[in-house]
């Protein structure tokens, strides 16, 4: 009898906890679904897994810093980051942790591009990416320099919906889900080569590279 | 109770127990903002993914053991 009615509180779970699906409403109907040969997935196969949910974040009053070991620290708002810097195209897949992968046409702008403005300082070694909800992540400078790493504002040739993270989500390839920051709202140089971000902090590995575990480190 | 009955007995309620260990962590993962609170804390998305992973062997030997047992233990008896 206690285990039918474990079997039934587990298996009604999904029912009053959500499914977890976001909601992209009408707009896989605008979405390209295939690039240069490359079948793509949709926005709304991803699944929403963030730390506090989606986040409204009004563009007016959007700035993206620079922050920690530059030479001068930057401030920008959303239009003067699409505007000020060359724009890139990039098919690359984000494969989670959970055991879901999508691969999405990314358009961005580079992480080194805005890095270069600022200055980073030569003891900088990583950069710490901070989210508006709290979320916190972090990759080798080296990384970041050498693997033309787009901070993303359109997927599949559609602004990102609040979802998934706008105004800027880190493309960061090869790299485990959670190194995918959505959200962004400032890039911090800093020496701290031991800074584990939010999911780093809990167990998951800090390098996060695709060809290795996701555990430990 | 034979030591049939009580092999298989056991094999169910670890099955039954595996099942229900397997689903919960699956949702520590997926769904971890809900899980982590109703368990005050302790089924973290970690060690739900941990747990998830290396129960996976586990499962599969007990399915098979749930599926087979009972005739495997009819066929050894015949044969002595």
């Amino acid at each position: 009898m206690l285990a039918v009615l474990c079997l039934v509180f587990v298996g009604t779970l999904p029912l009053w906890v959500g499914t977890g699906w976001c909601d992209t409403g009408g707009l896989a109907a605008v979405e390209v679904r295939e690039y240069e040969g490359v079948d793509l997935s949709s926005i709304s196969a991803f699944r929403e897994n963030s730390i506090r949910g989606p986040q409204e974040i009004d563009v007016g009053s959007y700035r993206l810093r620079t922050t920690g070991l530059v030479a001068s620290s930057t401030s920008y708002t959303y239009d003067e980051v699409l505007n000020r810097y060359q724009h890139y195209k990039k098919v690359v897949t984000l494969d989670c942790v959970e055991g879901w992968s999508v691969t999405i046409l990314w358009d961005g702008v580079l992480v080194r591009d805005l890095l270069a403005e600022a200055g980073p300082l030569e003891n900088a070694k990583v950069v710490i990416f901070h989210a508006y909800d709290g979320y916190t992540t972090s990759l080798p400078i080296d990384y970041i320099m050498d693997n033309d790493i787009l901070i993303a504002y359109k997927m599949n040739d559609v602004v990102l919906p609040p979802e998934r993270g706008f105004p800027f989500q880190l493309v960061a390839e090869s790299k485990w889900g959670y190194k995918w920051i959505k959200w962004i709202t400032e890039i911090e140089l800093s020496a701290d080569a031991g800074y584990r971000g939010y999911w780093e902090s809990r167990g998951y590995s800090n390098s996060a590279d695709l060809d290795e575990g996701f555990f430990g480190d | 109770m034979s030591r049939q009955q009580l092999a298989r007995r056991i094999i169910h309620w670890l099955l039954t127990v595996a099942v229900i260990v397997y689903l919960l962590t699956g949702f520590g993962i997926t769904q971890y903002r809900i899980v982590e609170p109703l368990t005050f804390g302790l089924l973290t998305k970690n060690l739900a993914h941990r747990i998830h992973i290396n129960l996976e062997i586990p499962f599969i030997i007990l399915v098979v053991l749930h599926i087979w047992l009972l005739p495997l233990l009819r066929r050894f008896k015949l044969k002595h």
